[in-house]
């Protein structure tokens, strides 16, 4: 019997998993039931519980707005991806595997180089002159689009080492597909999986994203996290409900993207 | 002219020659073998043929045409891989009828040829699992279908059975050939491997450096080698040279000789050796013994563990003159 099959060994084992488990879901729980306090200040529990909260935050128009272009701006980085990524993918691994060697030290440059420290330079280059796009959404699609490169780039890439790229474009082109043909069909719905985990893992993490946001836009074009911090001096049940409902909308992705991963393993 | 025919055919990346004027014919339904160590160009030859891999010079014609202007759909030619190279994402019938469908063929007629190419390789039953759902084996099976299934006029086979299991690899290269007679098939067989190359060609080109050494059928291969490099390449010859074997056989030679260690008679004769140490093969025992300074290697039949002789033993032998290969 191995030792944490023992019982004791196991109960430990499970306490503390569940003690950690606790610790972390705390402040969430003190959030939620904050959401949905009447009033809660000098009682140990809230006087009395109401959804109001969250019917007054969904009935804002302001973060309704701030909502849908947190969203436009993520979708539209995800949407410029796809089509800069898979292309540059094929060609890379197809016509010139050594740049792959290249391309992973790009990919690390956005994590090199701290938010604030390239925020400030984007200012600099695209805050006047013939790419003025400082305040406008179209400079966060291309920041966001650098963040998410390295997710969907190492995802992707895993995916297609995976499956012997080469053989496998000259099977199908010796069956008598074209290239494009055999890439649409034979490669792409092989890379289904890796393009779809590294879309929602980078799509989690760009919906929460603030300091660019904040940086480069502001509330010229609000994002969810920049009104978020807008809304600082209104009322904390309000803003509970705000940050409640952004972790349900993430914790949904999160729950999705890995439905797709355990679907196909 | 035969059926395919390889003219002066380069090939070089860079300054680096791949292989350069390569000429070979082979006829209508013949099974052709290249044989070679990796590195040899082989490979890039069959790939070449295939058009995958782009040549520098020369001509490949093909029941006349010439293929070198073909890009790889146009060719007509069948190709199994190393790797299987199964599309992943598709079943076994989805894989097979592939080049049907990019041939625009009629559902109908493409699900029968299908399940006939599928029942041929003996997987009739397997046509809907996919390709993680096969073994090794299959995987090759399901590919050599799906390569056969569009009537190709030549089929190349890139050393198809180098990952699978010894057993496999043995059914699976009699299935090959049998099917390979069964449709008059002309086709040509990578390998490193010399028992696949003998046992399966009706032809085999040897390969060294990027040219062909020698050719011929099994058994001109294997009791002529042409030099020293096929000598050695196939089976397990003795390579001795001028002056050593001169001593050893006690008449005068010009040039290196190559012996079969199977051709020299242990027991008897008149050179006098010692044995040095010995390793069973199974139906074959393999001496290692020391002829007055000379190192050989004798085979001799497992008769009975009575036969066996001890190392240190003293022995001698005999190496009948028509057993003495000259080699250049």
């Amino acid at each position: 019997m191995s030792r944490a099959d023992a019982p004791g060994a196991s109960l430990y084992h499970r306490a503390v998993v569940w003690l950690l488990f606790l610790i972390l879901l705390l402040p969430l729980a003190g959030t939620l039931l904050y959401s949905l306090a009447t009033s809660w200040s000098a009682t140990i529990l809230p006087d009395g519980l109401t959804f109001k909260w969250y019917l007054q935050l969904w009935g804002e128009p302001r973060f309704l707005k701030a909502f849908g272009q947190s969203l436009l701006v993520c979708f539209g980085a995800l949407a410029l991806s796809v089509v800069l990524i898979l292309p540059l993918l094929f060609v890379v691994h197809y016509h010139f595997p050594k740049l792959d060697a290249l391309m992973n030290v790009l990919i690390l440059l956005p994590f090199a180089v701290p938010p604030v420290v390239s925020a400030v330079g984007l200012l600099q280059l695209y805050g006047s002159g013939p790419l003025a796009m400082v305040g406008t959404p179209w400079i966060l699609i291309g920041c966001y689009f650098t963040i998410a490169l390295p997710f969907m780039y190492r995802a992707i890439t895993n995916n297609l080492q995976a499956i012997n790229l080469r053989d496998l474009m000259d099977a199908a082109h010796l069956l008598g597909a074209s290239t494009w043909r055999a890439a649409f069909v034979v490669v792409l719905p092989n890379l289904r999986k890796g393009l779809m985990v590294s879309l929602f893992l980078s799509f989690s993490f760009l919906f929460g994203e603030f300091v660019f946001a904040n940086l480069l836009v502001g509330t010229r074009y609000e994002t969810l996290q920049v009104y978020l911090n807008n809304m600082k001096n209104s009322s904390g049940h309000f803003n509970s409900a705000l940050v409640i409902s952004y972790f349900f909308f993430v914790l949904v992705f999160t729950w999705a993207a890995n439905r797709l991963n355990r679907d196909k393993a | 002219m035969s059926f395919l025919s390889i003219q002066n055919l380069h090939k070089n990346y860079g300054s680096t020659a791949i292989f350069s004027d390569i000429n070979a014919e082979i006829e209508q339904g013949e099974f052709v073998t290249l044989l070679g160590p990796s590195g040899c160009g082989k490979s890039t030859l069959l790939r070449c043929i295939a058009g995958l891999t782009e040549v520098n010079g020369g001509r490949i014609l093909l029941g006349g045409e010439d293929l070198v202007p073909l890009a790889p759909q146009k060719r007509g030619i069948g190709m199994v891989f190393q790797s299987y190279a199964l599309f992943p994402n598709m079943t076994a019938a989805q894989n097979v009828a592939f080049g049907l469908r990019m041939q625009k063929v009629g559902k109908a007629e493409s699900a029968q040829r299908v399940q006939e190419a599928l029942a041929m390789v003996e997987l009739g039953d397997f046509a809907g699992r996919y390709p993680h759902q096969l073994s090794g084996g299959q995987c090759q099976r399901v590919a050599l279908a799906r390569s056969l299934v569009t009537r190709p006029r030549l089929l190349l086979l890139d050393e198809p059975l180098s990952a699978l299991d010894a057993r496999i690899r043995k059914h699976l290269r009699e299935q090959i050939r049998s099917i390979q007679q069964e449709l008059g098939l002309t086709t040509i067989f990578v390998t490193h491997d010399q028992e696949e190359a003998l046992v399966m060609s009706d032809r085999i080109f040897l390969m060294n450096a990027g040219r062909i050494v020698q050719s011929g059928d099994a058994e001109t291969l294997y009791t002529a080698p042409a030099d020293a490099f096929a000598a050695g390449f196939i089976g397990n010859y003795n390579l001795l040279d001028a002056p050593t074997a001169s001593r050893l056989l006690g008449r005068p030679l010009s040039s290196q000789v190559a012996i079969r260690p199977e051709a020299i008679v242990l027991g008897q004769g008149p050179i006098s050796a010692i044995i040095r140490s010995h390793s069973l093969l199974g139906n074959i025992i393999r001496y290692r013994v020391d002829a007055g300074g000379v190192e050989l290697l004798v085979d001799v039949l497992n008769r009975s563990a009575d036969d066996l002789h001890a190392n240190g033993h003293p022995i001698s032998l005999d190496i009948a003159a028509s057993a003495v290969k000259e080699v250049a």
